[in-house]
C-alpha cells in the first residue's frame, strides 16, 4: 500500500482513502470502499464553497477508526484557517462519517458543504487486471437517500447514502447550505452502507450482504478489548519483545474475518485488505502458530474449512472431494463464474496441514468434541492424499492445475511461477512432487493416527496410517536425497527426477518429522550455513542457485513465517541453539519494522546492509508474518503439551533476558513459562 | 412424517435429483449435521415445494410446505442447472439468482451433495519441463 493511503477496516469491509478522507479512485487504482470483494464507493470528496480540504493530522484511532484533521484550502501556502473540519469515520456494513465544520470568527458564515459520491462497483479481481464492467449504472435519490446501482443480470449491488441532516440530494452527491454561527459549529452523521440489492427492482432500504449483521460501533472496540484482555501476557527484560508482541495481538484482531454461515466467530483472514477472505493454507497456519495464545481461531478456522470441503470432482475449481478450500471470494466474477473462487481448490498442501492443525488443536484444548465432530472431515482429508493428490500414481503427494484459465500453477507455499526450479535455474515440468508436501502427508497420516486411537476408537485405520506413514518416510528419505549436497531435492519433477536446487523448504521437513535422525544434522547446517542463513532468518532459495534472487519474490527473500515453522522443526529435531538463532534473527528483524513484520524481506547477508530491506507487498499486516513471532516465543521457550500439562523446555538468545509468559491457555487451564536467555545467538547471527 | 419418494415420470432433473439424495438414506458427508431445508422452486406462477430433513447422515425428502432451517428461492431453470452440475449452487448465490432466508450454514451443508459439472474428469495431460521453459524466461 502507498504511503498516505489510510486504510480502515471491520471483517472484509474496508476504506483505502487518502490523507484527507477523500477517495478517487481510477479503474485500477486501489482505493475505495470494498466490502465482500466489491468496490462500493470510488468517488467520495469533499468541499467546502466549492474547495477542496487539506490535511493538517489524520489519527488512526482503532483498525475500524480514523479522524482527519482538515483545513480549506490546497495546502501549497500556508493558510489562517477560519474554518476547520474535522471527519470521523468508522467502519461497519459500510462506513458512519461524522462531519464536523468549526467556524473561528467572530461572525456567522454561510457554506456550502458537499459530498461528491460514486462508484463503479468494481470486484477486487478487476482493480487488479483493470477489466471492464459488462453491467448497468443506475444512480438515484430513494427519499432521504442516494443510491448508486449496479445490475448485471440478476446481480446487483447498490450504496446507499444519508446524513442526519437536511440535504440537497442529486445524481452525484448530496449539498448542505448551512449558517455557521460564530465561534460555532455544524455537525452531521453520514452512513453509507453497502447493500445487496434487489434484482426485482428498487428496494425501500438497503439489504445486508448475505446475512453480515450490522454490528454496534462500541461492540467492535469492546470486542478488542476483551481480545487483548483473555490473551497471556509476556514481560521480558528485552523490551522491544512486549512490543512486538502486544502489536502482533492487535494485528491479529484486525485479521479476524466472520464467515456468513457462523457470525460471531472469527478465523484469521490471510492479510489486510486485499485478503481478507478465508485462505485455507494461510488460515491454517496462523491458526497453528497462535494456537499457545489462543485456540478460538483453530477450532473456528477447522469448523469454516470443513464446511467448504470439496465433495465433488470439479475441474474448473480445482476440486476434488476432501480437498480444503484455497480461496474463497464474493465478488461479481465470482457470481458469474468467471473466477474459480466459490471457492478456488488449488492447492496442494491445506487438505494436509488441516489434519496437523486439528491434531495440534486437540494437544492444546482437549477439545475431543470437535475432533470427534470433525472425524469425517478428516477422514476425507486423509482420504485425498492416496486417491487425489497422488497425480503420478508414484506414492507422493503432487499438483498440477486443471484450470489452466484462471487456476493457481504453484500449488504449494511458494505460489509465483518461478519458485520451483533446478540448480541450473531450469523450471520442471508438471505435475510437480514438492518436498514440503510429503513432510505434511506423513504428519497428517501420524497425527491422524494418533486421532484415530484417542478419539475416533479406530485403530486398525491408525494402524493403516502409521504403516503408510513410515512406508513414505522411507521412500522419501530415498528418492528426495540429493548425495552430492547432502539435503534434500525441493521437489520430484514429472518424470520422478529430483528438482535439485537448495531451499528453505527443507526446514518444513524437519518441522513435519519426515526427516531421518541421521539426515538430520547435515540438513541443519544448510539451515544454518551462509549459502540459506542471512543473519536474519533462512532464505527462500540459497545463495548461488542460478535463480537466486536477494528481492525475489520466492527465490531468495527472507519470509518471517517460513523461518517461524523452521525453528519449531529445530526444535522437534533438538536443535535448540540454531532454533535460537532464527528466534532472534527474525525477532530482531521485528524490532527494526516496530513491531510488525512484512511478508517478506530481502536476502542480503546481514552485514552487508545492516538493516533488512523490507520486500514491497501489497498487504499489511500479513497474517502469517502477524503469527511468526508468536510461534518463534513458543519455539524459544520449548513449549510442547504433553498430555495434560505443558512442558516448557527453554533455550533463547542472551539478548531476552528474563522471559514470563503468564497464563498461557489449554487443557491445563492457564499455565505461565519463564525462561532465560543464555544463548550467544550473535556469532551467527551478526557474523 | 411421511416421505414421498418421487420418481417421477418424465425426465425431471430436480425430481431425479432429490430421489437420488433420499435413496441411499444415509450419507457420510452428513453425518453430525442436522439440518431442515425447504426449497420453493418457482416455475412462472406455479410454485413447488421440496423440504429436506437431514440428520445425523440420514436423509429425508417430501413435498411438503413444511418450516425449515433454511427457506431457499429459486426459479425452475437455474436449480435444475444447479441440480445437474452446470451452476455452481455458491456463484448462483452471490449473483441473485437464489436467496436464501435463514440458515446458511444449513444451505452450505446442502451444497455438499450437490454434483460436479458434466465434463469434469479430475485428469489433465502433464507438462514436460522443455514445455514450461518454453513459455518462461530462463533465469
Amino acid at each position: 500500500m502507498s504511503d498516505g493511503l489510510v486504510q480502515i477496516l471491520e471483517g472484509n469491509t474496508f476504506v483505502v482513502s487518502d490523507d484527507k478522507g477523500d477517495i478517487e479512485a481510477s479503474r485500477t487504482d486501489p482505493t475505495g470502499l470494498f466490502s465482500f470483494d466489491t468496490r462500493f464507493l470510488s468517488r467520495w470528496v469533499l468541499t467546502v464553497n466549492g474547495q477542496r480540504l487539506t490535511a493538517l493530522s489524520t489519527d488512526d484511532l482503532q483498525y475500524f477508526q480514523t479522524r482527519f484533521f482538515l483545513v480549506p484550502g490546497s495546502g501549497s501556502v500556508y493558510i489562517d484557517a477560519k474554518l476547520s473540519v474535522i471527519r470521523e469515520r468508522e467502519v461497519a456494513d459500510g462506513f458512519h462519517e461524522q462531519l464536523r465544520v468549526l467556524n473561528h470568527e467572530n461572525d456567522p458564515v454561510d457554506l456550502e458543504i458537499r459530498i461528491e459520491a460514486a462508484s463503479d462497483f468494481a470486484d477486487l479481481f478487476e482493480v487488479k487486471d483493470a477489466l471492464r464492467k459488462k453491467g448497468q449504472y443506475g444512480n438515484g435519490v430513494a427519499g432521504d437517500s442516494l443510491v448508486l446501482r449496479y445490475r448485471r443480470e440478476t446481480y446487483v449491488r447498490e450504496t446507499w447514502i444519508s446524513a442526519s441532516t437536511p440535504a440537497l440530494l442529486d445524481d452525484k452527491g448530496m449539498t448542505f447550505r448551512v449558517t455557521v454561527p460564530a465561534h460555532g459549529e455544524w455537525t452531521t452523521e453520514l452512513d453509507v452502507v453497502a447493500s445487496e440489492g434487489s434484482p426485482e427492482g428498487p428496494s425501500d432500504g438497503p439489504v445486508g450482504i448475505r446475512g453480515q449483521r450490522r454490528r454496534v460501533r462500541q461492540d467492535l472496540a469492546r470486542g478488542l478489548q476483551k481480545w487483548l484482555q483473555r490473551a497471556p501476557t509476556v514481560d521480558c527484560d528485552w523490551e522491544p519483545l512486549e512490543h512486538i508482541y502486544r502489536r502482533c495481538m492487535t494485528d491479529l484482531a484486525a485479521l479476524r474475518f466472520s464467515t456468513l454461515t457462523m457470525p460471531g466467530r472469527a478465523l484469521p483472514a490471510a492479510g489486510l485488505p486485499w485478503f481478507m477472505t478465508i485462505f485455507g493454507r494461510d488460515s491454517i497456519l496462523t491458526s497453528l502458530q497462535a494456537l499457545p495464545f489462543t485456540s478460538e481461531l483453530a477450532s473456528t478456522t477447522l469448523q469454516a474449512l470443513a464446511e467448504r470441503q470439496g465433495t465433488r470432482v470439479d475441474d474448473f475449481r480445482d476440486e476434488d472431494p476432501g480437498r480444503i478450500p484455497h480461496e474463497m471470494r464474493y465478488g461479481e466474477l465470482t457470481a458469474f463464474e468467471e473466477r474459480p473462487h466459490s471457492p478456488y481448490y488449488g492447492n496442494a498442501d491445506a487438505t494436509m496441514l488441516y489434519v496437523v492443525l486439528l491434531d495440534e488443536y486437540e494437544r492444546w484444548t482437549g477439545d475431543t468434541k470437535l475432533v470427534r465432530d470433525l472425524e469425517h472431515a478428516a477422514g476425507a482429508a486423509l482420504n485425498w492424499i492416496d486417491e487425489y493428490a497422488d497425480r503420478q500414481g508414484n506414492g507422493y503427494v503432487s499438483y498440477q492445475r486443471r484450470n489452466a484459465k484462471t487456476g493457481l500453477e504453484n500449488q504449494c507455499w511458494k505460489d509465483s511461477w518461478d519458485s520451483i526450479s533446478y540448480r541450473n535455474g531450469d523450471l520442471p515440468g508438471f505435475p510437480r512432487a514438492t518436498c514440503e508436501l510429503q513432510g505434511y502427508a506423513y504428519d497428517a497420516k501420524m497425527r491422524g493416527a494418533r486421532l484415530a486411537r484417542l478419539v475416533w476408537k479406530d485403530p486398525a485405520f491408525a494402524d493403516r496410517l502409521e504403516k503408510e506413514a513410515a512406508d513414505l518416510k522411507r521412500r522419501f528419505n530415498r528418492d528426495f536425497w540429493v548425495k552430492d549436497g547432502e539435503y534434500f531435492a525441493v521437489a520430484l519433477d514429472s518424470d520422478g527426477r529430483q528438482v535439485d536446487s537448495l531451499t528453505s523448504n527443507i526446514g518444513h521437513l524437519l518441522w513435519s518429522g519426515i526427516v531421518d535422525v541421521s539426515k538430520a544434522r547435515a540438513v541443519v547446517r544448510h539451515l544454518m550455513g551462509p549459502r540459506l542463513f542471512s543473519g536474519w532468518g533462512v532464505r527462500t532459495l540459497a545463495e548461488g542457485e542460478a535463480r537466486y534472487n536477494p528481492i525475489g519474490y520466492h527465490v531468495g527473500t527472507v519470509w518471517p513465517f517460513d523461518n517461524s515453522f523452521i525453528a519449531w522443526g529445530l526444535r522437534r529435531y533438538g536443535f535448540k541453539a540454531e532454533a535460537a538463532c532464527i528466534v532472534a534473527g527474525i525477532l530482531e528483524a521485528a524490532e527494526v519494522f516496530d513491531g510488525r513484520l512484512p511478508e517478506a524481506f530481502g536476502g542480503y547477508a546481514r552485514s552487508s546492509t545492516m538493516y533488512p530491506v523490507q520486500y514491497p507487498t501489497a498487504c499489511s499486516p500479513q497474517a502469517w508474518s502477524t503469527g511468526a513471532p508468536l510461534l518463534l516465543l513458543r519455539a524459544g521457550l520449548g513449549l510442547e503439551p504433553h498430555g495434560d500439562n505443558l512442558v516448557v523446555d527453554p533455550a533463547l538468545p542472551k539478548r531476552i533476558g528474563n522471559l514470563e509468559v503468564l497464563d498461557l491457555p489449554g487443557r491445563w487451564k492457564r499455565i505461565d513459562a519463564f525462561g532465560r536467555g543464555r544463548i550467544d545467538t550473535d556469532r551467527v547471527t551478526r557474523r | 412424517m411421511a416421505s414421498a419418494k418421487t420418481r417421477s415420470a418424465t425426465a425431471d432433473p430436480i425430481s431425479e435429483f432429490f430421489a437420488g439424495l433420499e435413496q441411499p438414506g444415509h450419507l457420510a458427508t452428513f453425518e453430525r449435521e442436522t439440518a431442515t431445508l425447504r426449497f420453493d422452486v418457482t416455475d412462472g406462477a406455479r410454485v413447488e415445494h421440496w423440504h429436506v430433513a437431514i440428520h445425523d447422515g440420514d436423509v429425508t425428502v417430501t413435498r411438503r410446505q413444511l418450516p425449515a432451517d433454511a427457506i431457499v428461492r429459486i426459479a425452475r431453470s437455474p436449480f435444475e442447472a444447479i441440480v445437474t452440475g452446470r451452476l455452481n449452487a455458491q456463484a448462483a448465490l452471490l449473483r441473485g439468482m437464489l436467496t436464501c432466508e435463514g440458515s446458511m450454514a444449513a444451505l452450505m451443508t446442502f451444497q455438499r451433495s450437490l454434483p460436479g459439472p458434466p465434463g469434469s474428469t479430475g485428469k489433465v495431460a502433464p507438462i514436460s519441463s522443455a514445455e514450461v521453459m518454453a513459455q518462461r524466461r530462463p533465469a
